[in-house]
């Protein structure tokens, strides 16, 4: 090697790179901001189409922090008080009820946000501004399974043992097929009976409960599971990557909920968290969301619906709204109980 | 070994500054939420561990995590031991590159390492497709979320760290007493018993108390293999803080988890000397 480097000028140097990241005017030049972000789509979307976009208005770029809504409650509670470990969450909707009670989100400065007006009036919450509809039905993989399954009964089919998923309930995937399992069954939001007896009928069909919705996106690609409830754009997504699944509604129909973004309480780059939520609700931004792979449900009026979400979510506006939703306000107090007891039904 | 020196103890400052910064300071704090009756944290009391003891679907979920980890950490050993020794009878220059081997599987994330055997394990994956093309199974045999699956992931993840203080130990081991132990007429296996195994004594016991620790607590591979079906400590302790947000119980649940993990590492420690003492008597 002709190039000679003693090793006082490596310690110099790598002393001298330490420095520089810690002065602050250093970074100052190049902003950048920490977001919540979940699994699967979202964080696609989010790296591939908002960041940049976001970058060019801003000049800030964008660090993501992958996890899932009852996860960034967990670490915004535990900061509270200090730093938070994100400016913007990224929240379901039995989760914003949560934030807001136990103070951990501001309200959403909406005067300070050009776009926030462009959404239809229902997903203008003081909260934080909806960002799309999720909804979830029954994921098959057709080449495993000749005939679309119709209803989640179909889950049941003894052809079917060992080739059934689930995943755990601290997504809010698991949540809702549960609620919607009971719902089903005869039971209410007050009363999980019918769920966990229905779960009960159902788990020796059942070859896998993923712990985290990442490790939910390897079983479909590794054929471990052939049928299972998942949300429509995690499909979406997964079928662009030429993983053998497909969507169908139903006989029962969708169930949705809302996601939206939210300005963390003692965020510490609050314009810059504003401008990120904003960004996400330009309708050029939602435009480009809509198309595949992500085929995320706009929720800016001037966005028409098209494409995947058309052809088997909702034609029009007023179809959304008819897509059955939950009272997570009766459902949210007894999320601690409902956890503890399907994971001691699941246990083997 | 001589003890260190008046002198030599600050040496030992920083590590030890650090140790109480970011353990012993935080496991107060632990220690002290898990005496909480709820969330709020207002007044002091075991209900966390009443309700802990008083539960066999708490006590069975420790229970299984304990033996989760012995088994795994047997077959570290059942695997890791031969390759340990022939790591070190190897000649010099072979000597790297089978430690470079050995080490090989720690220099990727165990999350990289952890996927990459759900591609083994899965139902369509490499093992059941060569099982299959070889006629030895007609249907897919389950390995993916089975305690089969998670004990052999967990064997292979950790193994370094069962070789690596074994081949050191039996490197040291001066081969004259093989050597010797031969000339007087004993077998392979006879010299094997009564001279290197207690001579490796201190390799192996730090072997396996590595292995165990980093298997009882191992989240990533426990909750990707085994899936949330089969509920190790980790997971609980992550479902009841994440997903049920009940942090006493969750700190409670640890604190006792802390325990059982250090009786058993003491326990293997007492093992140790015992052998050590064996091995010094010889």
């Amino acid at each position: 090697m002709g190039s000679h480097v003693s090793r006082r000028q490596l310690l110099a140097a790598g002393a001298g790179a330490g420095l520089y990241a810690m002065l602050p005017f250093a970074r100052a030049q190049s902003k950048s901001l920490v977001v919540a972000t979940f699994p699967g789509t979202w964080n696609e979307a989010h790296r591939n189409l908002l960041a940049p976009y976001f970058r060019k208005r801003t000049g800030a770029s964008v660090t993501q922090s992958i996890q899932l809504a009852t996860e960034q409650i967990a670490k915004l509670e535990a900061a509270k008080g200090g730093r938070p470990p994100f400016d913007v969450a990224i929240l379901d909707e039995p989760q914003v009820f949560d934030a807001a009670k136990q103070g951990l989100i501001d309200e959403y400065p909406a005067a300070r946000s050009p776009n926030f007006k462009d959404l239809f009036p229902v997903y203008q919450d003081k909260w934080g501004p909806k960002i799309s509809l999720q909804v979830i039905g029954i994921g098959y993989n057709p080449n495993k399974i000749k005939t679309p399954p119709k209803s989640y009964d179909d889950l049941l089919n003894p052809a079917y043992k060992g080739r059934v998923g689930l995943t755990a309930l601290n997504s809010q995937l698991g949540m809702a097929f549960l609620a919607e399992l009971n719902r089903i069954k005869g039971g209410t939001e007050t009363n999980f009976d019918p769920a966990f007896a229905a779960l009960r009928a159902l788990l020796p069909n059942v070859g896998a409960v993923a712990a985290n919705l990442g490790a939910y996106a390897t079983l479909w690609q590794q054929e471990q599971v052939d049928i299972a409830p998942y949300n429509f754009n995690f499909v979406q997504t997964l079928k662009a990557k030429g993983v053998p699944v497909e969507f169908v509604v139903p006989d029962t129909g969708l169930v949705g909920w809302t996601t939206s973004l939210h300005l963390v309480k003692n965020a510490v780059e609050p314009d810059l968290a504003v401008q990120y939520i904003d960004s996400h609700l330009a309708a050029d931004m939602q435009s480009e969301m809509e198309k595949p792979p992500y085929d995320i449900i706009p929720t800016n009026s001037k966005v028409p619906l098209a494409g995947a979400i058309t052809q088997t979510v909702a034609k029009t506006p007023a179809d959304l709204a008819k897509i059955r939703g939950f009272d997570w306000t009766k459902i949210n107090p007894q999320r601690t109980a409902l956890i503890e007891r399907f994971n001691r039904e699941i246990k083997l | 070994m001589a003890s260190a020196t008046r002198d030599e103890w600050p040496l030992a400052l920083p590590l030890a500054a650090l140790f109480i910064v970011c353990f012993v300071a935080p496991f107060c704090v632990l220690l002290a939420l898990s005496l909480h009756a709820d969330a709020q944290a207002r007044a002091f009391s075991v209900a966390q561990y009443a309700k802990f003891f008083g539960d066999t679907f708490n006590l069975s979920i420790l229970w299984s995590t304990l033996w989760l980890a012995i088994k795994a950490t047997l077959v570290c050993l059942l695997f890791g031991y031969p390759i340990a020794w022939v790591c070190s009878r190897a000649p010099a220059r072979w000597q790297s590159v089978l430690v470079f081997v050995v080490v090989l599987p720690i220099l990727t994330s165990v999350v990289v390492r952890t996927f990459a055997w759900i591609v083994i394990l899965g139902r369509e994956g490499v093992l059941n497709h060569a099982l299959r093309a070889l006629h030895v199974i007609d249907q897919p045999v389950p390995l993916l979320f089975t305690e089969t699956g998670v004990i052999a992931v967990l064997a292979q993840v950790q193994m370094p760290l069962m070789v690596l203080p074994l081949f050191a130990t039996l490197s040291r081991i001066d081969r004259n007493l093989g050597d010797a132990s031969a000339a007087l007429g004993a077998g392979a296996w006879r010299t094997f018993f009564r001279i290197t195994l207690p001579l490796s004594t201190p390799g192996l016991v730090a072997g396996c108390i590595l292995v165990f620790s980093a298997c009882a607590t191992a989240f990533v591979t426990q909750t990707l293999i085994g899936g949330a079906r089969l509920v190790y400590m980790p997971l609980h302790i992550y479902q009841q803080a994440i997903g049920a947000n009940n942090w006493p119980f969750a700190a409670a649940i640890s604190v006792v988890f802390t325990i059982a993990v250090m009786i058993v590492i003491y326990a293997l420690n007492r093992v140790g000397r015992t052998g050590k003492a064996y091995g010094d008597a010889r």
